[in-house]
Formats: structure tokens, C-alpha cells, sequence
């Protein structure tokens, strides 16, 4: 198991490598750089900032010089937020979203899993008619949409929560709601899914033959098998959540780091965009692990 | 599809607002809530350029020189804008002479010296900086070549930076010396780069010397908390030198989304807040909060740039058919919800140099334009390459695209393709001058018309995406650049501009308004058309709070 692991964790770095290489490619050949604005700088201005952050050496230089400051812990400065390093932002911007990102994550397994085997063992009854037609409408409706929907209801309407900001627990809700809805959504429809599929095997029968008890049946064999296709999912929704979504953060004026990974983008922001994308692949390969060992303990035959 | 959700979503919330129950506000405490929409990238004076960033630098720094409600230049650490009168200037208009007031000190009681000037001035033409607003500074004496220094040594960046010609000649008198005599040169000095900064503070803490703890300034306001992403906290400056402000808090929250920070405002959460664009009739129809708004002119123009270098926008009489098939008060009207104003002419109303008449001749006038697009060899369009119009698909422009592209169907019978384009591709193609005609917006980084035609218009300019190249123009521009005699410059910018609104380099759309809405119990509240992101931010020491 241990060498497994420290093969796995090995097998992380040709991964970082390879996304940044791709994406240190990709941010140079989009048009436009980090000094093109509206108000165009002088052009010794834009010699001096080039300068500064290393920009005036040639592209296929400034890779290495990346990959070496990495090496060392430098993440390097932003182009945007010029007095503070890559890594301080990240940093301190993660705690906040990972807070949201949890939250909205435990919500979207609180909820979205038992509507899911509830729509499942209530096949074409009411109940999974209403279950899997709030699971399409959350799953439908854009982050934003639900956002202002929630903001105009708690926050304006019922006057019950702030609009926004971060620090108490009245602010962390309707956010946490807007970002675990489609999660939750998505996760009732999978479960549903594979309950259904689940119930329709072999072993459940022979379980029922058994004369096992309805209740045994669902929670012996139904649940536990049908959860595995969820887990694989859990890793990359963990991850999504945990490294933030820049609209929900904007909406709801959250300090945390989802804002930074599309501002970068817009900015054009290099140091910030390789840091945000090396930060996010790191987070995703080891959800990813974490989730392949889970899949093992929940199924032997992966095991091998 | 987002702004037709906002709209809606909004137009909800009115309903909804309407029969929520008020809101108590904070009691006549004397503290300000505003929204700066976004985390400054820096506090730094030498670094700062987005407006978000110099509204707080306003409040926490003074400069020699500052700006009258009317934009007219007056003394704040100085004891007096120089001239030629009080022996300010020289003769030859090269030197300037600033002579600080007694008294003057920073928010740790220090006092404020020349020498804190002459070091923010030099260390904003550090190459090391990368001071985006240095070659603003170029007209002083030695400034370029320090700022452009590249591979030189430390021993010859010293002696470069040495040459640059600000020097304190003793702890109350600063000597800058000009390349060339230019009268606006006073304006930057009333800007926020020109501030004086604490050396040090700089030395001591370096990139960090604006986090609260020693974020030293001379302004009535100091930051004494910096909530990154969250909101910054300014309170009174116990060691202001001048007349103490009436507010003992502004706190500055940075709501990105203008909706939010919208229902932010009718929640009372906030004192002041922007209408977002396409809900202004709605809020001017609404019976409380249409007493709440403030509006006024923004220095600002809008314009669509031709470019004059490619075909065929180098013919000039297609440039004015187009100009005169454009209706601009139709466009203020149905796309602007009537807040703005039309533009003929580039010069903002406000500024200096504004001249109402000017460009009239191109009002909407669509037999004129056909006759003319005809006259321009293209009868009814035949003949005319397909024209593309490019924009930067952000806020409001894909309407003002498909205005365009309505006005040119229905009065030339022109089809126009529209090309959308991420900001950054869009600026660097238009920094390029690779566009063929584009949306253009340009707001006053000074009051003088030196900002707006020689940047703008004169040949070879970093600033002339148009192309547009007139000799005489160039002339007139450099004359008015160094006339001293007021009334001579406005003479000679009011030739320069006719000429250049005549040759029609781009069609004048509309100049800004700011449309804002503010609580009634906050008063005192100051507004000019230089304002930064935050209405009044010149002047937020004389608002206050009214019991309510």
C-alpha cells in the first residue's frame, strides 16, 4: 500500500509539470498581455514593468526561470496585486473558500445522496417525480441566477440574511446554498441512477430471497454498491468547490481565492495564472488519490 | 443574458423593496459606508492607477497642489500655486518653485518636509518601480532618461537619478526644473503620483509600507484596517494638519457586483451606491428613490474611432456620412434610459476648452449623410467594403454596437458586421493599431485640453489609435502646450480641436454622466467630474451625517 502511495505521489509531479507546461503555452499565445489596457502605457513603462517581472526575456527562457523559482518555493509576484506574492494570495484567500467550498460540499452529500435513493426506492411515484424535478431545476439554474434568487428572498424580501461578506455564520448560508445546489443536484441524479441500476442486479434478488429485510437489502447491498460511482465523482466536485467559484464569491463579496483563477485569466496575470492552475491541479490529483484509496476500501475488486 | 436576469431580478426587488418595512440606519454616528467595488491592487501612490486605488489615496495623502470644486488648481501643502506673478515660475517657464506651508505633518506627527516630495517623485521615475503614470513626468529635467535607464549599473542609476531636476533646496522649498516650459505641468502635480511618501517607511517595510501599521500619510483620513478582498477602514487622522473632517469613519467594502452592491444600499448597508446600467428609468420613476439620486457630468467621452490608415476610412467624406447617421439623442434616450450626453465634439463639457457648438455640423441628418456617402463613391452603399465595428464585450457595449449597426441599416442602408472581443485582445489590437473602428472611451486624467488633443490626436502619439495626422494641428497643439497666457492656450486648443472635429477621425457618441443614488441624511457631499470611483472623493472631509 505504501509503495502505491509513493508511486501515486511520484506520479503527481509529471502531472504538475505537464499543466503547467500547457498552460504556461496556452496564456502566451492568447492575444493580448498583462500591460494592454484601455489607456494604453508608454512604452518605456511597459520596458520597465516587463523588465521587472522577467517578461523581457524570451519566452521559452522564462519557463525555466519558472520552474526554477518553483523549485525554490517562489511562486513569483502578481502582475495585479503588485505588492504581494502569488502564494500569499493564494494562501490567504484558501481558507475562506475551502470553509465555503466544505460547507457547500457537505451540503450537496447531505442532501443530494438520500434524495437521490429516495427517488430511487419511490421509483415513479410522487415523491421521485419531486425529487428529480428539483434535482433538473438546481441543476439548470446557473450560479448566479439561484444567487440573486436567494439574495432577493433572504436578503431583501425576508430581510433574514446579509447580502454578502464574509465572517459569521449568516453569511456563510445563502452562499453555501448557491454553490452546493448543483453539486447536490448533480449527486441526487447519480445516485438515483446507479440505485435504480443497482436494484436491478442479480445479488439483490438472491438478497431478497434470502429473506432479508427491505432495510437490510438497501443498506447491506443497494446503498454501499451504488455509492461507488458517486465516489468517483466526489474528488473532482471536493476539488471544484474547495478551490472556489469566482461567481459566487463575486456575488456574495467573498475574500476567498475562486475570484483570483478568472481575474488572473482576464488580466492576463501570468504568475498568478500558473500559481491558481498549479495550486488547482494539486488539489484535484490529490482528491483524485484520495478517492481511487476510498474506491478500494469501498471495493475489493480494485484492489488488485 | 446576465443583464436581462440583473434587469429582471432587480425590477423584482424594487417591487419587493417596496413593501419591505425600513430599515434603521446608523444613528447619526459619523461613519460612512461606501462600496469600491474590488480590492486595490495597491495603495501605493507611485504604483496606484485604478480609480478605486487613488479614492483612498485621496484620503490618506495630500499633494503641493490640489483641485476647487471647479477643477481650478489650488495651494494644499504649498502656500501657493507658483506663477510667473508670485516669482513661481521663471521666467522662461523651465523652473517651478513650490513653497511648503508651516506645519504640515504626517499621520505620525512628523513633519512633512520638501524632501519627502523630492523622494516620491524620484522613486516614481525608478525604473525598479514600474510606476505606470511616470512618463507623465517626463517633462521634468533628466526624468526620461532615469525612467528608461536599463542595463546601467547602481553607480549610474544613482547619477542618472541624481540629474532628474526636483531637488529640496531646504526643508520647505522644492525646485523642479522642466526640459520645456508646459503649463500643465501643475495639473500633475495635483495628482496622486506627485504625493509625498515617507522614505523611511519604504526602507524599512519595502512592498509592504502600505499595509495600516505603516501607512504614513499627510491627508485628513488614515487606514487602520485592511481586510483584503473585504472591505478597508479609514478613520480620522489625529495629526491632520488642516481642517479637521466632519466623518470619524469611512468604511470602503468591495462589492464587485453592482447589483448587490445595489440591494446593499436599499438594505442601508451602504450610503451610496451606482445605478446599474439599464435599471435608471426604473429608479428615476420610483417615488423614493428618485429623491436619492445624484447625477453629474463625468470629464469623459465616448467616441467610435475610425481608423484612418485603412481603406475605407480614409476617405474622409465616407467618415462624415457616418457621422451624420448617427442620432445621438436618440441613442441617450432609448439605450442610454436618457442618463448622459450627447457628444459632437471630444472635449468633455466641464473642461476647459469645451465648446457646445463645436461639431454641430454633424448632427443627425440622414439625407446629408446619403448625399454624401453617394458623393463619397459609394451610391446607397454600392461599392462599400463590409464594414466591421470592434468592441470590447464588456458592460453596455454590445449595445451600443447594435445601435450602431441599426443606425447604419436604417439611414445608409449599410449592413455592419459587429466583432465582440476579450478586453485584453481588444486593447492590444487596438494598441496596435490593427482595428478598423472601434468603441474608444477616454476619461480626464488632468483638467487641460493637453490631456485630450495632443494625447489623443497629435502625430506619432502612444495615444493616436486613429492615425489621425495633421500638421497644422501638431503645431497648434505644441504652442498651446507651452503658451503660459490662459486665454491664448484656449485659443489655440479651440483651433486645434475644430480642426481635428472637422476631419471627423471618429464619430462623438456621448460624454458620461454618473448616476448615483445617496442617502438623503448624508450631506456635504461634494462632487466634480474628476471624481474617482467614489463620488465626491475629492472632498469626502466635508460630508457628514445628518440625524435621521
Amino acid at each position: 500500500m505504501l509503495v502505491y502511495l509513493a508511486g501515486r505521489l511520484l506520479w503527481i509531479i509529471p502531472v504538475l509539470l505537464g499543466v503547467s507546461l500547457i498552460t504556461f503555452l496556452l496564456m502566451h499565445l492568447v492575444p493580448g498581455g498583462p500591460w494592454d489596457m484601455d489607456k494604453p502605457l508608454a512604452s518605456e513603462v511597459v520596458e520597465n514593468l516587463n523588465r521587472k517581472y522577467g517578461l523581457d526575456k524570451p519566452v521559452w527562457l522564462q519557463y525555466p526561470v519558472f520552474l526554477a523559482n518553483i523549485l525554490r518555493g517562489d511562486l513569483g509576484v502578481s502582475y495585479t496585486y503588485q505588492d504581494r506574492g502569488v502564494a500569499e494570495i493564494i494562501l490567504s484567500g484558501l481558507p475562506v473558500t475551502a470553509t465555503l467550498g466544505l460547507l457547500a460540499f457537505l451540503f450537496s452529500i447531505l442532501v443530494g445522496p438520500p434524495l437521490g435513493v429516495l427517488a430511487a426506492v419511490r421509483h415513479n411515484s410522487w415523491v421521485d417525480y419531486v425529487s428529480v424535478g428539483l434535482a433538473t431545476v438546481f441543476a439548470s439554474i446557473p450560479g448566479f441566477v439561484l444567487g440573486l434568487i436567494l439574495i432577493l428572498v433572504f436578503a431583501v424580501g425576508l430581510r433574514l440574511l446579509p447580502t454578502g461578506g464574509w465572517g459569521t455564520v449568516e453569511q456563510v448560508l445563502l452562499p453555501a446554498l448557491a454553490l452546493g445546489a448543483l453539486p447536490a443536484a448533480y449527486n441526487a441524479r447519480i445516485v438515483r441512477a446507479s440505485v435504480l441500476d443497482v436494484l436491478r442486479q442479480d445479488y439483490i434478488r438472491t438478497a431478497r430471497a434470502k429473506g432479508l429485510s427491505e432495510t437490510m437489502v438497501h443498506s447491506r447491498h443497494v446503498l454501499r454498491n451504488a455509492l461507488i460511482p458517486l465516489l468517483t465523482v466526489l474528488g473532482p466536485e471536493l476539488a471544484a468547490l474547495v478551490t472556489g467559484s469566482f461567481i459566487i464569491e463575486t456575488l456574495f463579496s467573498i475574500p476567498g481565492v475562486g475570484r483570483f483563477f478568472i481575474q488572473a485569466v482576464f488580466a492576463r496575470d501570468y504568475a498568478l495564472i500558473m500559481g491558481s492552475v498549479l495550486f488547482y491541479a494539486l488539489v484535484i490529483a490529490l482528491l483524485n488519490l484520495i478517492v481511487d484509496i476510498l474506491y478500494g476500501i469501498v471495493d475489493p475488486r480494485t484492489r488488485s | 443574458m446576465r443583464a436581462i436576469v440583473a434587469a429582471i431580478a432587480l425590477t423584482l426587488l424594487l417591487a419587493v423593496t417596496a413593501c419591505s418595512p425600513a430599515v434603521s440606519g446608523p444613528g447619526t454616528s459619523q461613519v460612512l459606508r461606501l462600496n469600491l467595488s474590488g480590492e486595490p491592487a495597491t495603495l501605493d501612490p507611485a504604483r496606484a492607477s485604478w480609480a478605486g486605488e487613488v479614492a483612498v489615496i485621496r484620503q490618506v495623502f495630500q499633494g503641493l497642489l490640489g483641485f476647487n470644486h471647479d477643477l481650478t488648481l489650488r495651494p494644499v501643502v504649498a502656500q501657493e500655486v507658483p506663477s510667473a506673478a508670485n516669482g513661481g515660475i521663471s521666467p522662461d517657464g523651465r523652473t517651478l518653485l513650490f513653497r511648503l506651508r508651516q506645519g504640515v505633518r504626517w499621520s505620525d506627527g512628523e513633519p512633512v518636509t520638501a524632501r519627502d516630495f523630492e523622494y516620491g517623485l524620484k522613486r516614481l521615475l525608478d525604473p525598479a518601480i514600474g510606476a505606470r503614470y511616470a512618463s507623465f513626468y517626463y517633462a521634468i529635467v533628466g526624468a526620461r532618461e532615469y525612467n528608461t535607464a536599463k542595463d546601467t549599473d547602481d553607480a549610474g542609476k544613482s547619477a542618472l537619478r541624481d540629474r532628474v531636476g526636483v531637488r529640496a533646496l531646504d526643508d520647505r522649498t522644492l525646485e523642479i526644473r522642466l526640459a520645456e516650459p508646459r503649463y500643465s505641468f501643475l495639473h500633475l502635480m495635483a495628482l496622486w503620483p506627485a504625493y509625498p511618501v515617507r522614505r523611511d517607511m519604504i526602507e524599512k517595510y519595502g512592498d509592504r509600507w502600505i499595509e495600516p501599521a505603516t501607512y504614513i500619510g499627510n491627508g485628513p483620513f488614515k487606514v487602520t484596517e485592511w481586510a483584503h478582498q473585504d472591505h478597508i477602514t479609514l478613520e480620522t487622522n489625529a495629526n491632520y494638519w488642516g481642517t479637521r473632517p466632519k466623518l470619524d469613519k469611512l468604511v470602503l467594502r468591495m462589492v464587485k457586483d453592482e447589483n448587490v452592491a445595489y440591494v446593499s444600499y436599499l438594505r442601508g448597508e451602504l450610503e451610496l451606491a451606482a445605478v446599474p446600467a439599464g435599471n435608471e428609468k426604473a429608479v428615476m420613476e420610483d417615488g423614493a428613490l428618485s429623491k436619492e439620486i445624484v447625477r453629474y457630468n463625468a470629464l469623459s467621452t465616448f467616441a467610435l474611432q475610425f481608423n484612418l490608415k485603412v481603406a475605407p476610412f480614409d476617405n474622409k467624406k465616407l467618415r462624415q456620412a457616418i457621422a451624420l447617421a448617427v442620432d445621438r439623442d436618440s441613442f441617450i434616450s432609448k439605450v442610454r434610459s436618457g442618463v448622459g450626453r450627447p457628444a459632437y465634439s471630444w472635449v468633455p463639457p466641464g473642461m476647459p476648452g469645451h465648446d457646445p457648438a463645436l461639431g454641430k455640423q454633424y448632427s443627425f441628418n440622414p439625407p446629408q449623410a446619403r448625399q454624401l456617402l453617394a458623393e463619397a463613391g459609394y451610391p446607397e452603399g454600392k461599392g462599400l467594403p463590409a464594414l466591421k465595428f470592434q468592441y470590447s464585450d464588456v458592460g453596455a457595449n454590445k449595445t451600443i454596437g447594435e445601435f450602431l449597426q441599426a443606425q447604419l441599416k436604417e439611414n445608409l442602408g449599410i449592413p455592419l458586421a459587429l466583432e465582440p472581443m476579450e478586453p485584453r485582445a481588444f486593447s492590444q489590437m487596438v494598441n496596435e493599431r490593427k482595428h478598423t473602428w472601434a468603441f474608444f472611451g477616454w476619461n480626464a486624467d488632468y483638467p487641460d485640453p493637453d490631456n485630450w488633443l495632443s494625447e489623443i490626436f497629435a502625430s506619432g502619439s502612444r495615444l493616436n489609435s486613429t492615425g489621425y495626422s495633421n500638421a497644422r494641428f501638431d503645431e497648434l497643439v505644441q504652442r498651446a502646450k507651452a503658451e503660459t497666457e490662459p486665454q491664448k492656450r484656449l485659443a489655440l486648443w479651440s483651433e486645434a480641436q475644430r480642426m481635428m472635429v472637422d476631419d471627423v477621425p471618429a464619430v462623438f457618441l456621448y460624454h458620461r454622466e454618473r448616476f448615483f443614488l445617496k442617502k438623503p441624511y448624508v450631506l456635504g457631499l461634494t462632487t466634480t467630474g474628476m471624481d474617482g470611483l467614489i463620488p465626491g472623493d475629492f472632498f469626502l472631509g466635508q460630508v457628514y451625517i445628518a440625524p435621521h
